[in-house]
């Protein structure tokens, strides 16, 4: 089990998620030169949640995830390249250039393609845990969704089911205050997401999610909990996001004040300060990983500009699963 | 310009510049502000360098794609 005091560990939480935001800006920059086509839902601010998460995760736990999943597939070990392949619809993107932003992931690396339509992923983690506890394997699912999928049908079919039958799925609230433009205390009577857990009767906690260590830490007992036939687990990371609904959104709805509250609170700069401070690294660590990350990002960004995109030939692949053979 | 408006692709209306022709910017500064069909928002600088020549008229609908201004880096 990876101990939270390890110096490595916590350096490789922090350079992941220095590794998110790198992305993340890049992206934002080749949107507005008109590079990229479509448009693109960003997590800038949310790096914790997505890599607390992750990092207390095996390789063979799968995730679903939204249409902002940029975070999510860099934590779970996605590699910039195929990431940036498929935002551009390249075929060497990881669904081929045909998923596109909103809908990036590796069955291999225990992704399932960004699930864009919100609550959607609720009830299929629901199903994949219940697929693993049949077949007795000891995978969990972590299920990553945003307040606003919280008052959606879809939502309540699916914990409620994962909670009659113990189903070992994490359902990750990513509450960032706003459903699209919507606050979320406009649309919800109660002011903690995680006491939902408790009208289906299993566990539901809320967590710093700016705050890379807590979420691991919560994330870590919750899969514990779920490898032990106790799932499912609520867990309502508090976070914000510092960048548009979408590259088109100018967040006039987050009033000043709030936005800077949040920035003081980022979750990389309070982290690589905690790490300071306790001797971990030094400034000339956290600078090389910052020039490390933007090296791999231009490198990257260098390669899918030539990189082909899908032919004719590609129109009817990965459309129907191969047949099974018996 | 960059594709802004919530109907993907539809012409964008140049507000104001919000720097001066011959001032210097840099990648990330807000340069202008524009109108889409949905909201009023800032577009910021793609590049680090001198703003050298404004190519959009303030009040006038600019096409997607359209070079709007000339940033020169330095060498």
């Amino acid at each position: 089990m990876t101990s939270i005091a390890n110096g490595d560990f916590r350096a490789e939480l922090l350079d992941r998620m220095i590794r998110i935001r790198t992305f993340e800006e890049g992206v934002r920059f080749l949107f507005l030169e008109g590079a990229m086509p479509g448009t693109i839902h960003q997590c800038q601010g949310q790096e914790a949640t997505a890599v607390g998460v992750c990092a207390a995760l095996r390789a063979d736990d799968f995730i679903t995830s939204t249409f902002r999943g940029h975070g999510h597939a860099l934590a779970k070990g996605l590699t910039e390249q195929q990431l940036l392949d498929e935002l551009f619809g390249a075929s060497t993107g990881c669904c081929g250039g045909k998923g596109g932003s909103m809908h990036i992931g590796d069955m291999s690396k225990g992704m399932v393609p960004g699930i864009a339509i919100v609550a959607g992923g609720v009830p299929l983690a629901a199903g994949m845990a219940l697929a693993f506890k049949m077949q007795k394997f000891d995978q969990v699912v972590a299920c990553f969704f945003g307040d606003g999928a919280v008052a959606e049908g879809a939502f309540h079919e699916g914990v409620n089911m994962a909670a009659i039958w113990n189903l070992p799925v994490i359902f990750v609230c990513e509450n960032n205050l706003y459903g699209a433009s919507t606050r979320v205390d406009l649309v919800m009577k109660i002011p903690r997401i995680a006491d939902r857990a408790a009208a289906y009767g299993f566990v539901g906690d809320t967590v710093d999610g700016n705050d890379v260590e807590a979420v691991f830490a919560a994330a870590q007992s919750a899969a514990r909990r779920c490898r032990e036939g106790e799932g499912p687990v609520l867990l309502e990371l508090l976070t914000y996001r510092q960048t548009g609904h979408s590259r088109r959104d100018p967040r006039a709805y987050q009033p000043e004040a709030e936005r800077k509250e949040w920035v003081a609170r980022d979750p990389i700069e309070t982290f690589v300060a905690r790490l300071k401070e306790e001797g971990v690294l030094d400034n000339a660590a956290v600078e090389r990983m910052r020039a490390e990350a933007a090296q791999r990002f231009n490198k990257a960004v260098e390669r899918t500009r030539s990189a082909p995109l899908p032919s004719k030939d590609d129109l009817e692949t990965d459309v129907f699963a191969p047949e099974a053979t018996a | 310009m960059p594709d802004l408006a919530a109907t993907e692709g539809s012409d964008i209306l140049v507000k104001r510049w919000l720097i001066p022709v011959g001032s210097p910017v840099k990648r990330g500064q807000p340069l202008l502000e524009v109108e889409t069909d949905k909201a009023t928002m800032e577009v910021e600088s793609v590049a680090t360098g001198v703003l050298a020549e404004t190519r959009a008229r303030p009040d006038v609908k600019v096409e997607v794609g359209e070079v709007i201004a000339t940033i020169e880096t330095l060498p």
